[in-house]
């Protein structure tokens, strides 16, 4: 039974690096990998679990759309825009501020989508703009747009890791809130403060030449009425669950959208800008649903019960010790994937040990954002050092980012290790 | 009450999903790439599934 398993799995891992060696997108080489590995196992061409495994985050992938259109809308409105010309006009005196506003900016985007790339998508270019007016080298912005993007991703309410982990162990995705935010938060601080902190005095006319200029009856109160509905909505669902009927987070995020589109001052083409978030969000709905196929291939050959039990067995101080690695390590191999791959084992370990999963969890899921700057993937990284418009090596851009990644490393580590004493914060 | 918004938020849901297969085909057809082609193919499958209601 372990012997054919893991053939399966070496016939997958194999296949995976060779379709990548034929330039095929991550999300393409899981599905061959998973292909290849039911064949392996004599299933041939399961249908039936293909569509199972397809349709796992479907509900995810509706959050991440409905999520991403409601930023998109944002910004083609010119809210992004004008949020930050009105902090740069509030808070120029003021580095400090400036730079707490900032990582704020960049949080929450992908504290609301689940994804990193919407938040350098969407406000990457323009913070890179009031950094580099601040007198941050364009490599040392980079690194604070991903690094911060990454946390964002891992921030609450969405975070996709904690998501697919918290699913794949059937435990309910409840009392991360707290868990997850203040590490992001404390991260994201430290990295604007450690990377941002030299600098000279921002010009603030010179930066404002460059950014956009949002519309003329764009406001606060046109920025502000989509998030209050988003939060009314999820709050009435906390607040009086029995009473209110369950929306859910995709019809949060649309009636957020709409209300967005509908306050607009300019005229916002709405099939056009879904078409494009659709787009944009190709590679991240397509990595989730092969994902997905590739979890439903590996359970039903074996391969999940082997890399559980061989988790599970592992000295427990071996597995914590190489988590800082590890997961950043899986990251950038599998994405989202090593969320549902190797975080169920590993949730399952911790719960064995005593530990508290959620912590643990929320911990893991801090650590693993840092692997998008990795190869083979690296969309995000490079993406990033694109939008941040550096010219320097690659390399550099990693060097950039290695203290601020060790600080967020050692925080995520600390909290697998006292989740215990940290189960207060779940608030269950 | 509750009964009839629960249907109103699962009709919404079904336009929802709709919306997003026609967007996927839209997209589809656009596409000059046939590696994202395939992606498209792939990603219509869990919304068709859903929306036929089979599963």
């Amino acid at each position: 039974m372990y012997t054919s398993a893991a053939i399966v799995l070496g016939v997958m891992v194999l296949f995976y690096f060779i379709a990548l060696r034929f330039k095929l997108s991550t999300e393409l080489a899981m599905l061959v990998a998973a292909l290849a590995g039911a064949v392996a196992g004599g299933h041939f061409f399961p249908a039936r679990h293909v569509a199972e495994g397809a349709i796992t985050y479907l509900d995810i992938n509706l959050i991440f759309f409905c999520a991403t259109l409601f930023m998109n809308i944002l910004k083609e409105s010119g809210g992004v825009a004008y949020a930050v010309r009105s902090i740069i006009k509030t808070f120029h005196k003021s580095r400090i501020l400036l730079l707490m506003l900032l990582a704020l900016l960049l949080l929450i985007p992908g504290a609301l989508t689940g994804a990193g790339s919407v938040t350098v998508l969407i406000v990457g270019s323009m913070v890179a703009v009031v950094l580099n007016y601040m007198g941050v080298t364009k490599i040392k912005t980079a690194a604070i747009i991903f690094l911060i993007a990454g946390l964002s991703a891992a921030a609450p309410p969405v975070s996709l890791w904690a998501m697919m982990t918290a699913a794949g162990v059937n435990m309910p995705y409840v009392g991360f809130f707290w868990p997850l935010l203040i590490p992001c938060v404390l991260g994201a601080l430290f990295t604007i403060f450690f990377l941002g902190w030299k600098g000279s005095k921002i010009d603030v006319d010179k930066a404002f030449e460059e950014l956009p200029e949002p519309p003329q009856k764009m406001n606060w109160t046109r920025i502000a009425i989509p998030f209050l509905i988003f939060f009314v909505l999820m709050f009435m669902g906390r607040k009086w669950p029995h009473d209110t009927p369950v929306v859910g987070m995709p019809l949060m995020f649309l009636f957020a959208a709409l209300a967005s589109w509908l306050l607009s001052p300019k005229k916002i083409d709405l099939f056009k800008i879904s078409a494009a978030t659709l787009k944009q969000l190709l590679p991240l709905i397509g990595t989730l649903t092969c994902v997905g196929i590739l979890v439903q291939i590996m359970t039903l050959t074996g391969v999940r019960g082997l890399l559980a039990i061989t988790f599970i067995t592992l000295p427990a101080f071996l597995v914590i010790g190489s988590l800082f690695f590890f997961l950043p390590i899986t990251e950038s191999v599998l994405m989202y994937g090593s969320a549902a791959v190797f975080g169920v084992p590993l949730v399952l370990l911790f719960n064995s040990m005593g530990l508290n999963p959620i912590v643990a969890l929320a911990g893991m899921s801090v650590i693993w954002p840092l692997g998008d700057a990795l190869p083979p993937t690296a969309i995000i990284g490079r993406l990033t050092v694109d939008v941040a418009g550096a010219k320097d090596s690659y390399g550099k851009f990693l060097k950039q980012c290695i203290v601020p990644a060790i600080v967020i490393m050692i925080l995520g580590t600390l909290m697998v290790v006292y989740s215990k004493q940290l189960g207060f914060l779940t608030g269950i | 009450m509750n009964a009839i918004l629960t249907e109103i938020i699962s009709i919404l849901y079904y336009a929802l999903i709709a919306f997003l297969v026609v967007l996927i085909i839209y997209n589809m057809i656009k596409t000059k790439d046939w590696k994202k082609e395939i992606v498209y193919v792939i990603i219509l499958i869990p919304f068709l599934l859903r929306l036929f209601m089979l599963k």
